[in-house]
């Protein structure tokens, strides 16, 4: 029988491990509206065929080879305790290096084992918390929120895994007028090799605020396929400020798969910066949705692929009302055998007038058996609107790795230094501070494990 | 200035990488430390090429010949290893690189010219760097933009000598500083290579020029003509007012002669 029902697209996905039964364990003691929206998720998900190449959107990606859903595992691991000391060394590492924060957030393999917040700001009335415990202690803020209108199971594929079988994740709202000085910073480690995480981020930003959002992935190399999946949902209410940086620097083995979707209101300003650096498969599903007059979105991505890397971006900018604007700069460098994939599209809605829309995704190859694939699109329905895209691909100026290896730098620093400055106009570009040092010394880190 | 040769170059013949199109077509050339030297042609001589092959540049292959720099055998050195022993080329066309700021760039490049496990003091680099452009009367400013991005013919020809104060090579080849620049300058461009050049009497340089104009502001100990892959004639300064008066055709005569025969 089941032959016959995934035949027809029906039932695809459903594992050993990942099964209507997962689902009732994972919801055991969760209130009870939850307990019916991961039902309903995963309903969705056995209704929805696993996206295969023959869609534009996963024409390079082809998950038959890239990703054995059935070799996976829920993770066994029990919550760390909320000690640094029985952390990974990795993830101590890392939380050394950020000392700087309005407060964090650790999870060791999908479960939120530390949080802390300055004080002065839980006094005003910021949450920053697990999401599962959030959905307890503020229900009604989750609820009306999680997995409804940013990321609702009727996504995707992968949307509707994720709200079935998440096991925690991020809660941050930041109250009316507040506005955080120093970036929130996440780190999530992940050690189990074979196993499939979920997690997703609840950002609400009420209006008149502002935060900086943090969230960098680590972990080690696997022995086996490990699956990381997050939901992301950002919420900018009216003229807020709000940026959202996720950094991926997974293990090889790693597959990491993420949607994002952004709600930015009236006059708000909601920028995204991916930065894509481990893993063996990288997959995002990034959508900033402009909803209210005013409104911006930068959306920034930068990835650097070595060895058999892959990346595959797939964005979109909806302008939906009038005089909304989003600019998409997308930059990565290739060496090895790596290969990266961006696939973006503007889609100005019929009478979004006074839209300014930009798309522009650069690529630079560093080795003869990298590749990149460009695809910008634009789709515009109201006639007075600024848009344009743009890509390139394009291999390391020899002439430049000449002239700095004629002041004495080995090729490598040579290389080093032009795919730095190349990938460096992107953090230029970012507007909130406290991030672009972080940023700098994730490349720095890459093209030195690269060398 | 002592007589040491800094620099012989033996029968040196050189092609454009991967074609099978000789463009210098055996060099001969001697140069003391503390020398100033001029190359001077028409266009598509060599002269250039004799400049980037000296550097290592990938795209020139040497056939056949022999480059000694202070008794090393220079050829067997890869670019990098080059700029070390003391070569510094400033380029005809510098090279744009975008988002890296002078000032991180020469960090890394002085760096690399300290004996190994020397780790650069940042504090007195920043005083060299500043003291540096101070001398060559640029606006400190300028270090953090970003190399040769956007820049002026003539701040990129700046760039380069102050590449040059930074590195204080021992020998520096000068590929058509002049081309692209106006009179002044080509007089500050010019005034900042004398300088160093005062500062440290042991460089030597090799100027190369299609123009007499930059050896009214540097002014060469000898004189070079070069003509398809070969130096034709040599002398003193007096050579390239010659060529200033009667031009390069008596040579490329004798050259399209010595062709034929």
């Amino acid at each position: 029988m089941s032959t016959a029902l995934t035949d027809i697209g029906l039932m695809e996905g459903v594992t050993e491990a990942m099964n209507g039964a997962a689902v009732e364990r994972v919801s055991l003691g969760e209130p009870e509206w939850l307990r019916e929206r991961r039902i309903h998720a995963w309903d969705v998900y056995e209704r929805t065929p696993m996206p295969s190449t023959k869609l534009e959107e996963w024409r390079y990606t082809d998950l038959k080879k890239k990703l054995d859903l059935d070799s996976l595992r829920l993770p066994e691991t029990e919550a760390a305790p909320d000690d640094p000391a029985a952390w990974p060394a990795r993830l101590r590492a890392t939380m050394e290096e950020d000392h700087e924060a309005s407060g964090h957030i650790v999870l060791v393999d999908g479960h939120v084992v530390h949080a802390d917040l300055i004080p002065e700001l839980a006094e005003k009335g910021v949450i920053l918390t697990s999401l599962h415990q959030a959905a307890d202690e503020h229900a009604e803020l989750v609820r009306e929120h999680l997995a409804t209108e940013a990321v609702p199971a009727e996504e995707g594929k992968f949307a509707a895994l994720n709200a079935a079988l998440w096991t925690d994740g991020i809660f941050l709202h930041v109250p009316k007028g507040v506005k955080l000085d120093l970036p929130v910073r996440v780190t999530r480690s992940y050690t189990e090799s074979g196993a499939a995480y979920f997690s997703r981020v609840l950002i609400v930003a009420e209006a008149n605020s502002q935060v900086s959002y943090v969230d960098e992935v680590i972990s080690d190399d696997f022995d086996e396929q490990t699956f990381a999946s997050t939901a992301v949902e950002v919420i900018a209410l009216d003229d807020s400020q709000v940026q959202y940086v996720a950094l991926q620097r997974l293990g090889r083995r790693g597959f990491y798969q993420s949607v994002q979707r952004t709600l930015a209101r009236r006059n708000s300003r909601l920028d995204t910066l991916n930065v894509a650096m481990g893993g063996s498969v990288t997959r995002v599903d990034l959508s900033a949705r402009l909803l209210g007059p005013g409104a911006s979105s930068d959306m920034l991505g930068l990835y650097f692929g070595d060895e058999d890397q892959h990346f595959d971006f797939n964005t979109s900018q909806d302008h939906e009302v009038p005089n909304t604007a989003s600019d998409l700069l997308y930059k990565g460098a290739l060496d090895g055998k790596s290969r990266a994939v961006f696939r973006g599209i503007i889609r100005v809605h019929a009478g979004a007038q006074q839209t300014d829309a930009y798309q522009t995704n650069r690529n630079i190859l560093l080795s003869h058996g990298a590749r990149a694939d460009s695809l910008p699109n634009l789709e515009i329905e109201a006639d007075d609107v600024k848009c344009s895209h743009g890509a390139t691909v394009g291999q390391l100026d020899e002439e430049a790795k000449f002239y700095l290896m004629s002041r004495g730098l080995e090729e490598v620093q040579a290389e080093r230094l032009v795919v730095t400055g190349f990938l460096g106009e992107v953090l230029a570009k970012l507007p909130l501070g406290g991030v672009v040092e972080k940023v700098n010394r994730v490349i720095e880190q890459k093209l030195s494990q690269h060398s | 200035m002592s007589d040491a040769p800094i620099l012989r170059i033996q029968g040196l013949e050189v092609q454009v990488a991967e074609e099978d199109l000789p463009i210098l077509k055996g060099v001969d050339l001697e140069i003391n430390s503390g020398e100033i030297h001029a190359i001077m042609g028409p266009n598509g001589s060599g002269k250039s090429t004799l400049a980037k092959a000296l550097a290592g540049h990938p795209g020139y292959e040497v056939t056949s010949g022999s480059v000694e720099f202070r008794g090393e055998d220079l050829l067997e050195l890869e670019t990098d290893e080059r700029s070390l022993a003391g070569v510094f080329l400033a380029f005809q066309y510098p090279v744009e690189i975008p988002g890296v700021s002078i000032a991180n760039f020469l960090r890394t490049a002085v760096q690399a010219h300290l004996p190994e496990g020397e780790e650069l003091d940042i504090f007195d680099y920043s005083d060299q760097l500043i003291e540096r452009m101070t001398m060559l009367d640029m606006d400190v400013a300028f270090a953090e933009r970003h190399v040769n991005d956007g820049f002026s013919g003539g701040e990129k020809k700046r760039n380069e000598i102050l590449q040059m104060a930074m590195l204080r090579p021992k020998l520096a080849l000068m590929d058509e500083t002049d081309s692209g620049l106006d009179i002044d300058a080509l007089k500050i461009v010019a005034e900042g290579v004398n300088k160093l050049k005062a500062e440290d009497p042991e460089m030597s340089v090799l100027l190369i020029t299609h123009y007499q104009r930059l050896l009214d502001y540097i002014k060469p100990d000898h004189v070079h003509v070069m003509v398809d892959g070969r130096i034709v004639q040599s002398g003193g300064p007096e050579v390239a007012l010659e060529l200033e008066a009667d031009g390069y055709k008596v040579f490329e005569d004798a050259a399209a002669e010595t062709a034929r025969a």
